[in-house]
């Protein structure tokens, strides 16, 4: 898949952009995959990919295979290849004031 | 809004809020700011779990939103060779650089004056310290908490002596917040340099300065006389000299600060709007020198006034007073403060969760009696690739700096 590809949620208000994906990656939100098209909130949200998204957050793969960038935050969690992803947290350091 | 910084590209190279803040009031005023952050760490405020006794929602981060809103962020490891080679290429583009990095950082991984001047002859290099940037002490770190209030002398003077020890800052921040106001005017004034004369000039503001200079009057007077004005024991009644100065409590324990400083030509109004009428008709209160001769008594009067009724009465009820008051509010109160919101102090971006919208204070400074607009704070590292593209970085390359873990 293309980077700067952007993708929109069929099943919430999400919409990514592709930094890397494999070519044949299913990339789905909310159960539901993810086209440059979909119609926002048009189909119903899996109960089981509904964690929410978070704007300015990268979501990633355990393998590092794939990196989507939230340009629009939603109800429902990203998949590829139906797992989920996880967010690329950056690791901070704890601190207190 | 008028972006009276618009076309500026600020390069910063900071962490906490002191020096951040300058960036986000500059971005407030249009510049187009680029944060740096750590690829896996990002700032290390990002890390900050509790604000005082307060736990902190990451999502919704207002440590966060007060110094970076309108910023991008762009995750490159300044320890890092080529990340630095790319920090030099981006560097190039910009106008200002701003970092908070002490000087044996700075040259450590070269990104001092004249590393970033041999790339780029006419940066704007600004500089926040603790400590400025001179003398032994230059190279040593230090907070607002340390820098500012409590070597600052803040801390001390704000104290009454009564108390066993000083007082610690209690707001979060707030001299990082002065201190990168201060900052952002020094940049300010830089910029109209260089544009009148083409003269690219270094600056310095540090927390002790900032300090120094807020606390200034006080400091002078100390200079001067060897003396200086401290806090007193909260009380309620007026203040020595002048007893239309002062705090008094409301009969439901909240507080009406008087600050008239001149009272002679206020005496009938205030006396009036008090409930003693008669007071202004007595000779010891008639007039300025006798009113202020005999503060303690008139402190007394007015104290038992403002006891008999409540805070809320009061606060409408001097409305109309001619002198100057003001009513004790807390930082929580002040949100709903009609007058705070007919000047614009708070508005509004967006929230990274899709939640509602985040409510922000605005910068000191308002042009042409406009509203900020502006973007919410970065995540971290998110405008990485989007920001490179913009200035000529081809993706292969963006994937080769990936690889070697310069950027994020």
């Amino acid at each position: 898949m293309k980077p700067g590809t952007k993708l929109k949620s069929a099943t919430c208000d999400t919409e990514v952009m592709v930094i890397k994906a494999p070519a044949d990656a299913e990339i789905a939100c909310g159960g539901t995959l993810m086209t440059a098209e979909a119609s926002a909130n048009s189909q119903t949200i899996d109960p089981a990919f509904a964690d929410g998204t978070l704007m300015g957050k990268r979501y990633v793969d355990e393998a590092g295979t794939v990196e989507l960038l939230c340009v629009k935050a939603g109800a429902g969690s990203l998949s590829m290849n139906n797992t989920k992803l996880g967010i690329k947290d950056a690791k901070p350091l704890p601190s207190s004031d | 809004m008028t972006q009276v910084m618009k076309g500026i590209r600020v390069l910063e190279v900071a962490q906490f809020t002191f020096v951040p803040a300058a960036g986000a009031i500059l971005a407030d005023w249009g510049a187009d700011v680029i944060k740096i952050e750590h690829p896996e760490r990002g700032d290390t405020q990002r890390g900050f779990i509790n604000l005082g006794a307060v736990k902190l929602d990451k999502d919704r981060n207002a440590l966060m939103e007060h110094p970076n809103r309108g910023k991008r962020s762009v995750g490159l490891d300044i320890t890092n060779p080529e990340g630095m080679a790319l920090l030099y290429e981006i560097a190039k583009t910009a106008d200002v650089f701003l970092t908070n990095y002490r000087p044996s950082q700075r040259q450590k991984y070269g990104f001092d004056i004249e590393h970033i001047r041999a790339v780029n002859p006419n940066i704007i290099y600004a500089r926040g310290s603790a400590y400025g940037d001179k003398g032994p002490e230059r190279d040593v770190g230090g907070f607002d908490g340390t820098a500012f209030w409590s070597r600052g002398g803040i801390g001390h003077a704000m104290t009454p002596p009564e108390l066993d020890g000083p007082l610690s800052q209690g707001i979060p921040a707030f001299g990082d917040s002065i201190g990168g106001m201060n900052l952002a005017g020094g940049i300010s004034a830089a910029l109209l340099h260089r544009e009148r004369t083409g003269e690219a000039i270094e600056l310095d503001v540090s927390l002790m300065s900032t300090a120094w200079w807020a606390a200034g009057t006080s400091i002078d007077l100390g200079l001067e006389q060897g003396e200086i004005p401290r806090n007193r024991m909260p009380t309620s009644g007026g203040n020595p000299g002048n007893p239309f100065t002062g705090n008094y409590w409301t009969s439901d324990g909240g507080t009406i600060n008087l600050c008239t400083l001149t009272p002679g030509m206020h005496i009938r109004n205030i006396f009036e709007h008090l409930g003693i009428p008669e007071a202004a008709d007595d000779p010891r209160f008639s007039d300025a020198k006798a009113l202020m001769e005999n503060w303690e008594q008139a402190g007394e009067l007015i104290a038992e006034a403002i006891g008999k009724q409540p805070f809320e009465y009061w606060r409408q009820h001097l409305k109309t007073m001619s002198g100057q008051w003001a009513p004790c509010q807390s930082l929580v109160d002040i949100a709903s403060d009609e007058q705070a919101l007919a000047n614009d102090m708070i508005f509004e971006v967006e929230s990274a969760d899709g939640g509602a919208p985040m409510k922000l204070v605005r910068g000191p400074v308002q042009f042409n009696h406009q509203p900020t607009v502006t973007t919410r704070a970065p995540q971290s590292s998110e405008h990485t690739e989007m920001f490179l593209m913009e200035i000529g970085v081809e993706w292969d390359q963006i994937e080769a700096l990936k690889a070697a873990k310069a950027i994020a």
